[in-house]
């Protein structure tokens, strides 16, 4: 991480300018600044009809964005990382990054709003559509596994933030955690209690360098 | 209840939580099991329309919004769900001075661990009503 947040602010600027100098194309390299409008609509299409998820959806974005030259796999590199310790959703605060980085404050916006009003309008009209359905006989036991499965991916999602942790080097600490958040929780302390005390730990006890 | 108050909630939710449904696990406790203006089914519907449709996963909350509130309550679901975004860009700044701190990223260890565990919790009920409906269906 530390080489990640060094490359960004130490190097990138320098490596955009060289190539602007070079006159090169690469896609290690951010080379064009997209338009406001170019930028909305690249954002939107892939934040809002990619299914799969927030990293799913990064790997599209980094595609198209790598491709027109806006951003650079290690630009996407960066943001990935930063938008996995941003609060919130993961998928938002990447968009937000690329806007950021591509036209500053009025990409930040373009990009937050593209990214989100309209998944916000599809998610209200599928809610619709389930209601609807949700009163017909025969499609409780869709409905049943479909909401089995909807479970089943909560816990896929869990494991998918735990993975790292759960390596042998880290094992004492993570299992101190773990056990510290199950009692937490079952003694009814709140969340956002249970997460700072969870950072109080983490900070307490840091992983071996 | 307004759709202030309900922006406040849900904005507490989703800053402590570090993924699309990181913030379940407050949401559920103050909308249905505090302020019971929520139930866990409209709560499991709102999941799964957000996992069954493309785009982030925290979307869910706009559909909690509307169950609380309406379209005032969507609007309110939606702000929460952005606003943490913009984090990125003062973080983006800071990171570079702290990140590389080890209690920090410590501090961001434990707290992205503690999220992973807080989901299963908050997936439990879930499976055990859903068991529930399975058994008696079968």
């Amino acid at each position: 991480m530390r080489q990640i947040i060094s490359y960004v602010w130490s190097n990138r600027l320098t490596l955009v300018v060289e190539a602007k100098k070079l006159g090169g194309m690469s896609d290690s390299i951010a080379t064009a600044r997209p338009t406001l409008a170019g930028l909305a609509a690249v954002v939107a299409r892939d934040a809002n009809l990619t299914f799969g998820g927030g990293t799913a959806t990064s790997e599209v974005m980094r595609r198209s964005l790598v491709k027109r030259g806006w951003i650079s796999h290690d630009d996407h590199r960066d943001l990935y990382a930063l938008s996995r310790l941003t609060p919130g959703t993961n998928l938002l605060a990447y968009c937000t990054g690329v806007g950021w980085l591509t036209r500053g404050a009025s990409g930040t916006l373009v990009t937050l709003l593209a990214a989100s009003i309209p998944s916000a309008l599809i998610s209200l009209a599928a809610r619709s559509a389930y209601e609807r359905l949700a009163n017909s006989p025969s499609i409780g036991p869709v409905i049943l596994l479909a909401m089995s499965i909807a479970v089943a991916l909560l816990a896929a999602s869990a494991w998918h933030l735990a993975r790292p942790h759960l390596v042998r080097s880290l094992a004492v600490r993570s299992s101190i955690l773990v056990a510290l958040t199950v009692v937490l929780s079952a003694a009814g302390i709140e969340p956002i209690a249970v997460l700072a005390l969870a950072a109080m730990f983490g900070a307490a006890l840091p992983r071996p360098s | 209840m307004s759709a202030i108050t309900l922006y406040v909630i849900l904005l507490k939710a989703t800053v402590a939580s570090f993924s699309g449904f990181g913030s379940l696990p407050q949401v559920r406790e103050d909308l249905v099991v505090q302020r019971h203006v929520l139930s866990d089914d409209a709560l499991n519907r709102a999941v799964l329309v957000a996992r069954t449709t493309p785009g982030p996963m925290g979307v869910y909350l706009v559909c909690v919004g509307y169950e609380v509130a309406g379209w005032p309550g969507a609007v309110a679901g939606w702000m929460a769900l952005v606003t943490p975004a913009l984090l990125i860009v003062p973080l983006i700044r800071i990171t570079k001075q702290l990140v590389h701190r080890p209690r920090v990223r410590g501090a961001l260890d434990g707290l992205v661990l503690a999220s992973a565990v807080l989901i299963v919790w908050a997936a439990v009920p879930l499976s055990k009503e859903i068991l529930a409906s399975w058994q008696a269906l079968l």
